[in-house]
């Protein structure tokens, strides 16, 4: 905990805010520069995945509790805001908000009683429940069961969260999104939650001696974590126009989702971004390029850059970054 | 130290990248450099990457000019080569390779659409250019690929997706973008009920299979064979449900009583109970509904329970799945399923022994059904470009909904291929029923097509 703050305080990047403008003007402008729906869709992925991944990095990297279950509230929030807007016709805007309370209902369902295991045992139960609301979805026909959900198509337009002549508005709405939840991360970061949320992962016993209360803090950090998980999900229902159990449930989902931050810098600000940035590209190329032969080469290359980083910087790609940083000056 | 190793190890990566893409002769040469780009983003800044894609751009765009005759047209096919339907993704691949060698070269030999002349003739003999995408299986990247393909790889239309949950999303980019999409294998009946103009599905959907075998039974009755009732058994999520409940209509319709419709959990340890509820309502045929776990588990039952209807009449994939016959042996014996294709068709049919044989000399493996439903979605969509003699996609759309296809040009036991204008189905689309006979499963219906005679009633099993 220190050390980070320490780098920030003691070493503040002067190019940082030039670096931090120039990104934003480039990430706005890039729909008017690039009209090729394709890159277009890979960065809404970046965007979306940064979103989730730093949503992730809130209880996994800040409060310290790795959870591998993520993908329930990403399912529950495309779910909900899918079935409001199917049953009652709620805009997708409202249907996000409720997808994320309904991801925070969930969370706190699954942190009350998991919160109280450490560790290794805390990881085994957000897979299995994650995975019992996989296999409730799977057989539930109410919400089409295996087969899944195709959204009605509406007519275009910002209220139904639909755009089918071009996916710019996709893109500005995953650009604000991410926007939003960076700023929640470093509002976090730089109050009172932050503090405790780190005190508890580096020393929980320290942390209740000095009064914090350990559960009710984690428990609030997986409701934030939640909320902007689902909200994720909300978001890729509308924008693919079809959910199923195995794509908006799966275990695999999850392990992206922690793997982003991982990669990039767990507990660090800009980590998830920097690993949405790296790890999207890098599946969509070398599918791309390496898939259309067949032969999971290009998952060969994807596992084994990831490796790379676990073996030689731990601490994620951004870690790096800042090495790199620091050296110079 | 460690940060130049990590470096040197990411330009080896990257190296390797290259090396790799370049050997895929495949592939056009201009993009191939940007995935040797990705690893490295990763030291600088993120956005680097916008810059490429935006140059790209317009170089695309001028090599799409369309000239009077493209040397190439380019079709797109979208399939998963990766993950749990790896193995039967790339043996269509295959059959997709097959049936491009047989449009680009002479094969005046065969009876099939484009296989006399080279290429597509009215288009100066037009090689035929197969782009693969790999979906994984997943509904997102199924669309994704589908878009990339049409955009950037040009192709003229898109072959996809097997699984029906991606062909849904991958068809809605292609109805989007206005690019002819044809399906060669999903079975999903609410797939061709959306209303698209792009969408054109060349198999039978499930629904066509439920009444087809109601149309089997119906034809042994008129032959004189007393059957007045049927029972559904039915693995109980969407699968099973949904064809037990249309089962149900069909019975009705064709004037069956159902006694009963029993579900069962799928993946069940014990099926005593079910069975004991089939025998309490004596129905005259049994029709299964299941995957291959619960079809050995129910046969297994059956034999311990002795109990031997008129007829097992079962909804292929379990019963019909390779792995069914091979480990139940002779107690799999008499059962009748429906199914798409059967190789011994080629008695009444010798264009699939002779399509057959080139496939099993180049690939090593025969023809079955997800194969040779893709060889000829291809073969159908070549005929269209060729009769639209464009590579436009409202000319080709149009030629397709102008294909007339007869059954003796298709390698499939279908009475041949039209589309319905409003849907986009194949009207003549239909399949067959086989009986599994000394460990095989032989075609006994339709009876002009069947190579086996029918054994029915069911034997008892102390008769076999």
């Amino acid at each position: 905990m220190e050390e980070t703050i320490v780098t920030e305080q003691a070493r503040p990047f002067p190019i940082k805010t030039l670096i931090l403008l120039l990104l934003a003007a480039a990430l706005l402008a890039f729909p008017l520069v690039v009209s090729l729906p394709f890159p277009r869709r890979l960065m809404i992925l970046i965007l979306l995945y940064a979103m989730l991944g730093q949503a992730w990095n809130i209880l996994g990297g800040f409060a310290g509790q790795v959870s591998l279950g993520h993908a329930a509230f990403f399912g529950v929030g495309a779910y909900t805001s899918t079935m409001l807007l199917m049953q009652l016709g709620l805009t997708p805007w409202l249907g996000m908000i409720a997808g994320g309370l309904v991801a925070v209902a969930l969370s706190q369902l699954i942190g009350y009683p998991s919160f109280r295991l450490k560790g290794h045992y805390f990881v085994i139960a957000t897979i299995v429940l994650a995975e019992i609301v996989h296999i409730m979805f799977t057989n539930w026909d109410y919400v089409g069961g295996a087969v899944g959900l195709t959204l009605p198509l509406l007519p275009e337009s910002l209220i139904n969260l639909q755009f089918h002549s071009g996916n710019a508005p996709y893109y500005y709405i995953s650009l604000a999104l991410l926007a939003i939840v960076m700023g929640v991360t470093y509002l976090i970061t730089k109050t009172k939650p932050g503090y405790y949320f780190r005190s508890i992962k580096d020393d929980p016993e320290a942390a209740r001696s000095l009064g914090i209360s350990i559960t009710r803090y984690k428990m609030f950090a997986m409701a934030v974590s939640a909320f902007f998980t689902g909200v994720g999900g909300a978001f890729y229902a509308q924008f693919v126009l079809y959910i199923d159990p195995n794509s908006v449930f799966s275990f695999m989902l999850s392990v992206l989702i922690m793997l982003i931050p991982v990669l990039g810098g767990i507990g660090t600000l800009w980590g998830p971004v920097l690993g949405a940035f790296i790890l999207i590209p890098l599946s969509e190329f070398t599918r791309i390029y390496l898939g259309g032969v067949g032969g999971a080469l290009d998952l060969v290359v994807y596992g084994a850059l990831i490796m790379l980083v676990a073996i030689f910087e731990p601490r994620g790609i951004w870690a790096l970054v800042e090495r790199f940083f620091g050296g110079r000056k | 130290m460690k940060r130049k190793i990590v470096l040197l190890l990411l330009t080896l990566l990257a190296a390797l990248l290259v090396a790799c893409v370049q050997e895929e002769p495949e592939e056009p040469a201009a993009p191939a450099e940007e995935p040797t780009e990705a690893p490295e983003v990763d030291e600088e800044e993120p956005a680097e990457e916008e810059g490429e894609a935006e140059e790209e751009a317009p170089a695309e765009e001028e090599t799409e000019t369309e000239g009077e005759a493209p040397e190439t047209v380019r079709i797109g096919v979208v399939y998963p080569l990766t993950g749990a339907l790896a193995a039967t993704g790339v043996a269509s691949q295959d059959a997709f390779l097959l049936a491009a060698e047989i449009v680009n070269n002479e094969y005046p030999d065969l009876n099939l659409p484009m296989a006399a002349e080279a290429g597509i003739t009215c288009l100066d003999n037009a090689q035929v250019e197969l782009v693969f995408a790999d979906h994984q299986m997943s509904p997102e990247i199924g669309a994704s690929e589908t878009e990339r393909l049409i955009t950037e790889e040009n192709v003229v239309a898109i072959l996809g997706a097997y699984a029906s949950a991606v062909s849904n999303t991958a068809s809605q980019a292609a109805e989007r973008l206005g690019i002819p999409f044809v399906n060669a294998q999903s079975t999903s009946p609410a797939l061709h009920q959306r209303g698209f103009q792009w969408y054109f599905r060349t198999t039978p959907h499930d629904a066509i299979f439920s009444e087809l075998m109601f149309q089997f039974l119906a034809d042994l009755r008129d032959q004189g064979t007393e059957i007045n009732t049927v029972a559904t058994i039915y693995e109980n999520t969407l699968f099973g449900s949904d064809s037990s409940e249309t089962q149900n209509q069909f019975a009705e319709q064709y004037g069956f009583e159902v006694v009963a419709n029993i579900a069962y959990p799928s993946g069940t340890a014990d099926m005593t109970s079910e069975v004991q509820q089939l025998i309490a309502a004596d129905p005259d045929v049994v029709l299964p509904t299941s995957y291959v776990a619960d079809a050995i588990l129910m046969m297994r039952t059956f034999e311990a329970q002795n109990y031997s209807p008129e007829a097992i009449l079962a909804q292929g994939v379990g019963f019909t799945e390779g792995s069914f016959l091979e480990t139940v042996g002779a107690t799999g014996n008499y059962i009748i399923s429906r199914e798409v294709f059967a190789l011994d068709l080629q008695e009444n049919k010798p264009i699939i022994g002779e399509v057959n044989t080139m496939f099993s000399e180049m690939y090593d493996r025969d023809l079955e059904g997800a194969t040779a439903r893709s060889f000829t979605a291809l073969l159908v969509l070549a005929d269209a470009i060729n009769r639209a003699c464009s590579t436009e996609p409202e000319a080709i759309r149009q030629a397709l909904l102008e294909t007339d296809i007869p059954s003796e040009q298709i390698i499939m036991p279908w009475e041949g291929v039209r589309f319905d204008p409003e849907t986009g189905q194949n009207v003549l689309g239909t399949g067959i029923m086989v009986q599994a006979l000394d460990g095989q499963y032989q075609t006994v219906w339709p009876f002009e097509l069947a190579t086996q005679e029918l054994v029915w009633p069911y034997p008892a099993w102390d008769e076999r």
